[in-house]
């Protein structure tokens, strides 16, 4: 409440107190108005006093967002409070003013003042019944609801002082139909209580009782103030007008409550159906929000089955879900899982999963417990949840023994196992969109790594061409080559497969760029470093992952290529009178140790002559694909190779690329192709 | 990419795993499964039959890499039989007869196992 700006609620009470205080000079100087004119005034003073003080509290009232429940409460309490001042006002205020008939003739300022406090109890109460009235008349708004009130507060107002100010005679049938206008509009007024359709049944036994006593207290409180006594005297003293329409007020009141109790009367027996109606329809509305809210499928289970527990009016719930081969009980509420799955154990003893295609329910004669028997389940049922049109899962609810389930308990959970399918589905969809994401991610971290590594561009040496072309797969295949100066006459080179793809892959490739790059500064003899590079690796690679690889160096001086293979593809010489594979011994790195390794490995050199091509290639040349999923191959490889030797390094490893692109057009490029091609420019 | 798949059939103490289709990082788990399992049963002396494989990629080779050393530590072994030239040329490259017992035909690796 603090919240509210403090100056408007203070700039309502302060003109409700300034009324207020007015009235008081008023009554001072000229006790009870006899003339017109002062009758008109004193009662503009006090509508005046009501109205902003029935500003101030619907701003108050607004502002504490109260249930209707709490509202009538607070009406009920009130009238109490001005029953009990009625009573007691005779023997209380009887003792202060000896005789109310001659202070009223002769009023003093004690007198006045008194009477103003006291009238201020009543106004302050009508004031809040009709806030509450109001509220209750808002509940239903429609266009026509500002309308429909104000006219009736109009025809209210208009009866409370036609009497006052007509007096009677010639102009009663002026204040009659005043009268009976108001009566009309507010049996009309009361008649839309549509809100009371929302209670639950409990809340409106509640309010049936509250308005029944309300009801009651309104008219002996409207009996009251009609009798002779000394509320009547005081206030109609003070105004007639207020006495009207505190009258006026009152029967609002009773016939409001008097409606509102019937119309409850009439909606008990509805009650549960209607409460039933309202929790499908919130549960179902809970359910499609979660339908897109919630992505992970254990979560959405748990909800599933706590909604399935509550539709159902069952006791427990879970779900038999199929996990590969085997059924599981997942999230089981109010239910520990052992139970739910020797329940479940019974269950598939009668259904089989798959063929499960409507809402079943059972009566498993046993009874099942761990130790009490107010947790024995033996009325079951079983909805099929399926997803990709076949049934995934069953959604279970079970009620304790000698319980039922009733028609409209399997209707809501059949519709509801639909629900729960469409969401298992959409989490499942998800959850591999979501997956497939991030194998993308890390497979651009992998393309960028592998990027990093491979050279810029092939060293150029005088006569030596060098072409190198590198197409990644989009899974990184683990493709490596480069290019080492060892010194002005020596070139050194390597080219590497990496087993396996992706992320992973990489990560090798990254380390065999590191072992090649320091080693080939070191030591020479292609033997010996790729001895050291499957002494390392063999240590640090895990057992299934393993390194083809090819290194060798170019002598210019000696014009003369020495290599070894560590289980690579061949290395291809073109040569005028007599192309070959060659094709030395050797286990591919980290496949075993130093032992086997040393024995297999053979190193091999070949003296350059005339334009010797020397091609290194990675497998994923040769075991390119068509889309009859047949390999590029050896054979159609060393043909082309062979067939276009006379071309420059660039222009053969273009033609090569080519002619793969070509043949591999109809199918998805599978790994990484790298292709490296050096033509030896002889010295004449 | 393409279908693969396995199945194990038992000979006394040896164990025959038949493969068939397109051995590659997405279907190597297979693969591993079966050996993780005879493994689990103390089935330690394989034979690996390769004769409707169609193909086998680096990350298919390690799967064999992955369990020898446990297999002949328990006195048991993995011998490939029945391959295909194009799959043979693929071990072969990579040196895998010298680590590998690799025979022409099952027959002759279940003989080996029975005689030694």
């Amino acid at each position: 409440m603090n919240k509210i700006p403090g100056n408007i609620i203070s700039r309502q009470l302060q003109l409700f107190l300034l009324a207020v205080m007015v009235i008081v000079i008023f009554k001072v100087f000229y006790g009870s108005p006899d003339t017109f004119i002062l009758k008109l005034f004193f009662d503009l003073l006090v509508g005046a006093a009501i109205y902003f003080l029935v500003l101030a509290l619907i701003r108050f009232e607004n502002s504490r967002s109260s249930t209707p429940l709490s509202l009538v409460l607070n009406v009920g309490i009130l009238l109490a409070v001005m029953f009990f001042i009625i009573m007691f006002s005779d023997y209380l205020l009887s003792g202060i003013f000896e005789n109310i008939h001659l202070k009223i003739s002769d009023p003093g300022l004690v007198y006045n003042i008194v009477s103003v406090i006291y009238v201020l109890v009543f106004i302050s109460i009508i004031s809040f019944f009709l806030v509450i009235l109001r509220h209750f008349f808002y509940m239903n708004q429609t266009r026509s609801t500002r309308i429909y009130f104000n006219t009736m507060l109009v025809f209210f107002v208009m009866a409370s002082v036609s009497l006052n100010l007509l007096g009677e005679g010639e102009t009663t049938f002026i204040i009659t139909t005043f009268f009976v206008v108001s009566i009309l509009l507010m049996i009309f007024n009361s008649i839309r209580n549509s809100w009371i359709a929302f209670l639950t049944k409990r809340e409106k036994i509640y309010l049936l009782v509250l308005t029944f006593f309300i009801t009651a207290l309104f008219i002996v409180n409207i009996s009251n103030s009609s009798g002779e006594n000394i509320y009547t005297q005081l206030i109609s003293d003070f105004s007639p007008s207020l006495k009207q329409f505190n009258h006026i007020i009152m029967i609002y009141g009773s016939i409001y409550f008097f409606i509102l109790f019937f119309t409850t009367l009439f909606h008990l027996p509805t009650a549960e159906a209607y409460d039933r109606k309202a929790q499908e329809v919130t549960s179902l509305q809970y359910f499609s929000k979660l339908i897109t809210e919630v992505l992970d499928f254990n979560e959405l289970a748990e909800t599933v089955t706590e909604i399935a527990q509550k539709l159902s009016g069952a006791n427990a719930s879970w779900i038999i879900w199929k996990n590969g081969a085997k059924l599981n009980s997942v999230a089981a509420k109010n239910i520990g899982f052992i139970e739910s799955d020797k329940i479940s154990g019974k269950i598939l003893e009668r259904i089989t999963v798959e063929k499960l295609t409507s809402t079943k329910t059972f009566n498993l004669n046993e009874k099942y417990s761990d130790d009490d028997s107010e947790n024995s389940f033996s009325m079951v049922s079983v909805s099929p949840i399926k997803t990709r049109g076949e049934t995934q899962g069953v959604l279970v609810a079970a009620k304790p023994t000698g319980q039922i389930f009733s028609m409209d308990d399997l209707n809501a959970i059949e519709t509801f196992s639909d629900y729960a399918s469409v969401a298992l589905e959409n989490s499942r969809l998800l959850e591999e969109s979501i997956e497939k994401e991030r194998l993308e991610k890390e497979l651009d971290v992998a393309r960028e790594i592998q990027r990093k590594i491979l050279p810029l561009k092939s060293p150029e040496i005088p006569n030596l061409q060098i072409s190198s072309v590198f197409i990644p797969a989009f899974e990184v295949g683990g493709d490596y080559y480069d290019f080492f100066r060892i010194s002005e006459s020596k070139l050194g080179f390597v080219i590497a497969d990496v087993s396996g793809k992706g992320i992973s892959a990489a990560f090798i490739m990254a380390e065999v760029k590191g072992i090649f790059e320091s080693l080939s500064k070191t030591i020479q003899a292609p033997k010996e470093i790729l001895i050291k590079a499957n002494e390392i690796l063999w240590q640090t690679l895990d057992s299934k992952s393993f390194v083809s690889a090819a290194y060798g160096f170019f002598d210019f001086k000696e014009e003369k290529l020495t290599f070894a293979r560590a289980g690579h593809c061949p290395l291809y010489l073109l040569r005028e009178n007599g192309s070959r594979e060659i094709k030395p011994s050797g286990l591919g790195l980290g496949l075993s140790d130093n032992i086997n390794f040393n024995n297999s490995l053979e190193e091999y050199s070949i003296d350059l002559k005339g334009n010797d091509t020397i091609v290194l290639y990675t497998d994923g040349v040769t075991e390119a694909k068509n889309e009859n999923l047949e390999d590029f191959g050896d054979k159609l490889f060393m043909n082309l190779l062979h067939s276009n030797k006379e071309l420059t390094a660039e222009e053969l490893s273009n033609k090569i690329i080519h002619e793969i692109s070509v043949f591999s057009s109809g199918h998805e490029q599978y790994d990484d192709i790298t292709l490296v091609i050096f033509k030896w420019q002889q010295k004449i | 990419m393409a279908e693969f798949s396995t199945s194990v059939k038992e000979m006394g103490d040896i164990s025959i795993i038949n493969l068939k289709g397109y051995l590659d990082a997405h279907t190597a788990p297979t693969l591993e499964n079966n050996f993780t399992q005879l493994i689990g049963n103390n089935k330690f002396k394989i034979v690996v039959n390769f004769e409707d494989l169609a193909y086998i990629s680096s990350a298919g080779l390690g799967v064999f890499m992955a369990y020898i050393e446990n297999i002949r530590e328990n006195n048991g072994d993995i011998k490939l039989a029945n391959m295909s030239d194009k799959v043979f040329n693929i071990f072969d490259l990579l040196g895998f007869p010298l680590l590998y017992e690799i025979y022409k035909h099952e027959d002759e690796a279940i003989k080996k196992f029975s005689g030694s």
